[in-house]
């Protein structure tokens, strides 16, 4: 990528982020929102990192090959023990520990 | 004279973010690492730190950066952050009787566990609250300046055998798990993930990874309908 384009998404980012976090602030402050709204955006968090992973897992742009076994056993473990200790770093620990485990096995 | 006994740091917002800061260093690490690993330049990795200062949508960014257009991440961003209009939208009582700067400045450091803290704050003294809010956010936003940086200088020491590129994916699939446990309407949440999903892997052969969006679409509206569905059911 360049390094126009990179820069590009920073700014970006940073704007669209800013303006997530100030429409309450700013727009928001003194309306109702619609139930229909505030429904779909609790959503929007399980929605949208769910497709993260299947588009990385599935994906073979660079990014990651297709899914493997290992990769498989990663995120199964990851998600089994963040259901079980309801803690992203013992999901995380979890996960990792199980890919690399799985990788030694599978050689 | 110290910050500190001039007024201008808070400390009971030290003492309440300390806890809530643990947990963001391990993910700041992974964020730094990915940057490290990232096809965009260390600098604009770490400037994301900086100004949008979002641990998911960081690390979406990095990820997707070199593999889908510019504009596509910057909707990835949008949507990951999307969440941030609710604790705007529930914090906005507390801003009605601050100052221009402090209105400006708020937004910046409105991360997850800011609305955590804020959620919990009692005083209703302007300047106790901006002295309060102001002290956590950006404690949290130099511990997160530190951290990423941390994992970008540690990052290409670590053995590539061991696939830390992986992580992120990891990472992604413990929160998606947390924001479903901790919903209020677990099956709806879990319908929207799962719908999210299935069409995101579906489209994984779309130009510029437009998957990710159309999975987050399908999914938010699958939830929202699940969500409606189940209401009308009860008593």
């Amino acid at each position: 990528m360049s390094s126009l384009e990179a820069w590009l998404i920073v700014v970006a980012a940073a704007l669209v982020t800013y303006a997530t976090r100030a429409v309450g602030i700013f727009v928001l402050a003194e309306r109702r929102v619609p139930l229909v709204i505030e429904r779909a955006l609790r959503h929007v968090g399980p929605a949208v990192l769910a497709a993260l992973v299947a588009n990385i897992a599935a994906g073979d742009g660079g990014l990651s090959p297709a899914i493997d076994v290992p990769e498989a056993v990663a995120l199964t473990a990851a998600a089994a023990v963040a259901w079980w200790r309801r803690n992203v770093l013992w999901s995380l620990g979890a996960g990792l520990s199980a890919f690399w485990i799985a990788m030694a096995v599978l050689g | 004279m110290s910050l500190r006994s001039s007024g201008v740091i808070d400390s009971a917002a030290v003492r309440d973010m300390i806890p809530l800061c643990i947990p963001a260093i391990p993910f700041g690490l992974v964020v730094g690492i990915a940057i490290s690993e990232s096809a965009m330049p260390v600098a604009a990795g770490q400037s994301l730190s900086t100004v949008v200062f979002a641990g998911a949508a960081q690390l979406a960014t990095v990820t997707l950066a070199g593999v889908a257009s510019w504009w596509a991440v910057v909707v990835a961003v949008a949507i990951i952050n999307a969440r941030h209009v609710m604790y705007s939208a529930a914090l906005s009582p507390m801003f009605v009787g601050q100052p221009l700067w402090v209105r400006l400045i708020a937004p910046m450091v409105l991360v997850d566990q800011q609305f955590a803290l804020m959620v919990l704050y009692r005083e209703d003294d302007p300047r106790a609250i901006r002295r309060y809010y102001l002290t956590a956010g950006l404690g949290f936003w130099a511990v997160w300046q530190l951290t990423t940086a941390l994992g970008i200088v540690v990052g290409p020491a670590i053995p590539s055998g061991l696939r830390l590129g992986f992580a992120p994916a990891v990472m992604f699939t413990g929160l998606v798990v947390l924001s479903v446990r901790g919903s209020a309407v677990p099956w709806a949440a879990a319908s929207a993930a799962l719908a999210g999903a299935l069409v995101s892997a579906a489209g994984v052969g779309l130009r510029d990874r437009a998957g990710i969006l159309l999975g987050a679409i399908v999914g938010v509206s699958v939830g929202t309908i699940v969500e409606a569905c189940r209401e009308e059911e009860a008593p």
